[in-house]
Order: C-alpha cells, then sequence, then structure tokens
C-alpha cells in the first residue's frame, strides 16, 4: 500500500502544518517510509521544525534544476523512527517567493508535471506515505499538490466562514479532481461539531482536536507525537492516521 | 434515449472509424517515406494543461486527462486500460484534446502516442 496525502484548507492558520509534521512523524513510527514535503512556496515553515541546510530546496524540483530525490533528507535517525522518515524543504528565502508568485499559467502546467514525476518517483524507490503540506486557499500550488495526491485531509476552524468556505473547495475542487477527502476539525471549543446539516455529510469527520493553547509553544522545533504521545494532539495524529489508512 | 445496445453499436462504429482513420495516416505516411522519424508530430500544442483547465474541462475529457498526466505518454489502448472504457471512445476524447490543442499526438513505430506538452522531457 502506498498513498499520497495533501493537507490542505480552505482559510489560513488552521493547524496544517502542525498536522502533517505530525502525521508524517505518526506513519514513519508505525514503520511506513514516509516522505513530507513542503508546499507552501508562499509561507514556507519546514525550516522552522527541521534543522537542516538541504543541497537542493523544493523549488528547486518544480524548475527541473534537481530529482526529487536530491531534494529529500533523511531525518530517520534524529527521531529514532522505525520507518524512514524524508523531509523536503522550501525555500523561506523572500526571493524564491517572489520567484514562485510571478510564474504563469505554462510554468505551473509545468510544475504540476514534475509533481506527479516526483511522487512516482518517490512511491517507486519505496515510499510509502507522501504527505503534502499545502498553502491555504486555492491557488495553483495548493492545487497541484491536491491533483497529485489520492487523499485530502482538509483542516477546518470552527467558524462559520471557514466551514463555508470548505465546503466550496470540496464541491468545487476535491470532488471534481475524484479526491477521497476526510474533514479534520482544528482548534474546536466545547467539542463543537461539524454542522450536522452540512451539505458535505459524506465527507467524514475523522477528528476533532480542541483549542489547546500550549499546542502552540510545543510544536516549534519538536514533534509532539514523540516528544508527548500521550497528549490530546498526539492521540488525535494516531487517531487521523489510521481513519486515512483506512480511507482506500 | 440512448439505449444500452445502441450505445455499444455506437462505439464499435466509432472505433472502426478511428481504425480507418490510423490506416489512412499510416498509408499518408507511408507514401512519402522520404523523412519518416519514428517522433513524427502530427498537432500543434497552443493551451497549457494546468490544474485550473483540468478542473474546468467536461468530465469525460478530464479523466482522459488526468489519466494522461500520469502516465506522461500513452495510446488510446493504455488509457482505456486505466479508465475501464473502450478504446476507441478514450481515442475520441484525445483526439478532442489534441483538437483543444492541449495535447499533441506522434507516432512511434505503429503506434500513436499522445502527450501534452514537449517541454517537459
Ligand atoms: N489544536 C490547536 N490548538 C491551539 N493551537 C493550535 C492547534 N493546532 C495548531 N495550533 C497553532 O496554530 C498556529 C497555526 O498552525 P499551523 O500548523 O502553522 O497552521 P497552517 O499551516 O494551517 O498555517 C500555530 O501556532 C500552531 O501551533
Ligand atoms: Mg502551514
Amino acid at each position: 500500500m502506498s498513498f499520497t496525502l495533501a493537507v490542505h484548507s480552505s482559510k489560513g492558520g488552521t493547524g496544517k502544518t502542525s498536522i502533517a509534521i505530525n502525521l508524517a512523524g505518526v506513519y514513519a513510527s508505525e514503520g511506513y517510509n514516509v516522505c513530507l514535503l513542503d508546499f507552501d512556496f508562499k509561507a514556507p515553515s519546514f525550516t522552522n521544525f527541521f534543522k537542516i541546510k538541504p543541497r537542493y530546496w523544493i523549488n528547486d524540483v518544480l524548475h527541473d534544476r534537481c530529482s526529487i530525490k536530491d531534494a529529500v533528507n533523511d531525518i530517520s535517525n534524529d527521531f529514532d523512527t522505525s520507518g524512514r522518515l524524508y523531509v523536503g524543504l522550501t525555500d523561506p528565502d523572500i526571493e524564491s517567493i517572489r520567484e514562485i508568485s510571478s510564474k504563469d499559467r505554462d510554468w505551473q502546467a509545468k510544475a504540476l508535471r514534475f509533481l506527479i514525476r516526483a511522487k512516482k518517483e518517490l512511491i517507486d524507490s519505496g515510499i510509502d506515505v507522501v504527505i503534502l503540506d499545502t498553502s491555504p486557499g486555492i491557488d495553483y500550488e495548493s492545487i497541484n499538490a491536491v491533483a497529485a495526491s489520492d487523499y485530502v485531509a482538509v483542516v477546518v476552524k470552527q467558524n462559520y466562514t471557514c466551514i463555508k468556505s470548505t465546503e466550496q473547495v470540496i464541491d468545487g475542487i476535491y470532488n471534481i479532481l475524484h479526491k477521497n477527502c476526510a474533514i479534520i476539525e482544528n482548534m474546536c471549543h466545547d467539542g463543537y461539531l461539524y454542522p450536522k446539516n452540512s451539505k458535505n455529510q459524506n465527507t467524514p469527520v475523522v477528528e476533532s482536536i480542541p483549542c489547546m493553547c500550549d499546542i502552540t509553544a510545543k510544536t516549534d522545533n519538536d514533534l509532539i507525537v514523540f516528544s508527548e504521545p500521550d497528549h490530546v494532539f498526539s492521540k488525535a495524529m494516531y487517531k487521523i492516521s489510521q481513519n486515512i489508512t483506512k480511507m482506500g | 434515449m440512448i439505449t444500452m445496445s445502441e450505445n455499444d453499436t455506437f462505439d464499435q462504429i466509432l472505433d472502426k472509424l478511428n481504425e480507418i482513420n490510423e490506416k489512412l495516416d499510416r498509408l499518408l505516411q507511408d507514401t512519402n517515406n522520404s523523412n519518416i522519424n519514428d517522433k513524427d508530430k502530427e498537432s500543434i500544442i497552443s493551451n497549457s494543461m494546468d490544474v485550473m483547465t483540468l478542473i474546468s474541462l467536461p468530465e469525460h475529457l478530464r479523466t482522459t486527462a488526468t489519466t494522461l498526466l500520469k502516465l506522461e505518454q500513452a495510446t488510446a489502448n493504455e488509457i482505456a486500460e486505466i479508465t475501464e472504457k473502450e478504446r476507441a471512445v478514450e481515442s475520441n476524447y484525445l483526439n478532442q484534446l489534441v483538437k483543444l490543442g492541449y495535447a499533441y499526438k506522434f507516432r512511434k513505430g505503429k503506434q500513436i502516442y499522445f502527450k501534452f506538452d514537449d517541454n517537459v522531457n
């Protein structure tokens, strides 16, 4: 079994990066070979979590300056996972962010092709789970990531605008591209659940994670699933990982 | 309302027409065999297949396009194996993608291959 998961959301700051990174940790600790890629070219954040000086960035893969194997770094030893854990970083330099945001449709069409190829190369070389941490909303980078994935985990914050715009991306993007998708509610208060009368009742809510102030401090520089496996957030990650593997 | 058997007959006709088309192509190719090369391009690209375009395609073409994106280059047969549609149907869809300027076709031996944008090796 191998699959690619895009962690996406219709709005910013929903917890995609925290969830993507920790899910990667969970899968690797369960023995899967995992490759986690930063696909948020507008607000790259992996350099805050992984103290690596990469030879190549994911940007270079999309520019066809290197292959995906040159741009991923083996960090299994840092976390002592039983499966291998690779991570691909995106260049946080403002020059690189500007470079990508000025790209046209033709370039984005090629970027999609290189991404699909990269994913294939990873799977062929023994990776079981590819996780793409995306930028929020509908832009080329995030929708390219969705298109190249088998599953989408859409992270939703509990407010009306976020729920409404999530319904739009489910109907207007994921369903059209025939993606299996699951909703993760994050930063919930009072166990508030995704409205039962929602149009997307057939998109399962796989987990509701409460809002916990200590997360903000803990997710920096560390994977909470390893440092605090009994934390509510960590337990949620284990549950999400199981539900996602069952989606196929 | 088209019935199941009418649909089958239609597919068979389409299949035959496409076969004739490809035979004609091959005949033409053979008659002016001055510069036959196995990567003979038979159309030009004017539109790129980016993800927003993919989303805006009608459902049937989107499935074909998505499959071609995965395979990078493919014959109608190879696409049909994955989409589980008739080869002739996929051949028709692929030719529509060519007509729309998204894909091009080229010959490799006796086979006709389809591909998006040539600038990606
Ligand atoms: N369940 C939660 N409770 C409280 N804070 C959270 C929770 N999940 C994530 N956060 C915090 O919210 C902020 C945004 O999270 P992040 O993962 O960077 O989101 P995104 O990638 O969607 O922008 C971070 O400071 C993170 O630590
Ligand atoms: Mg993020």
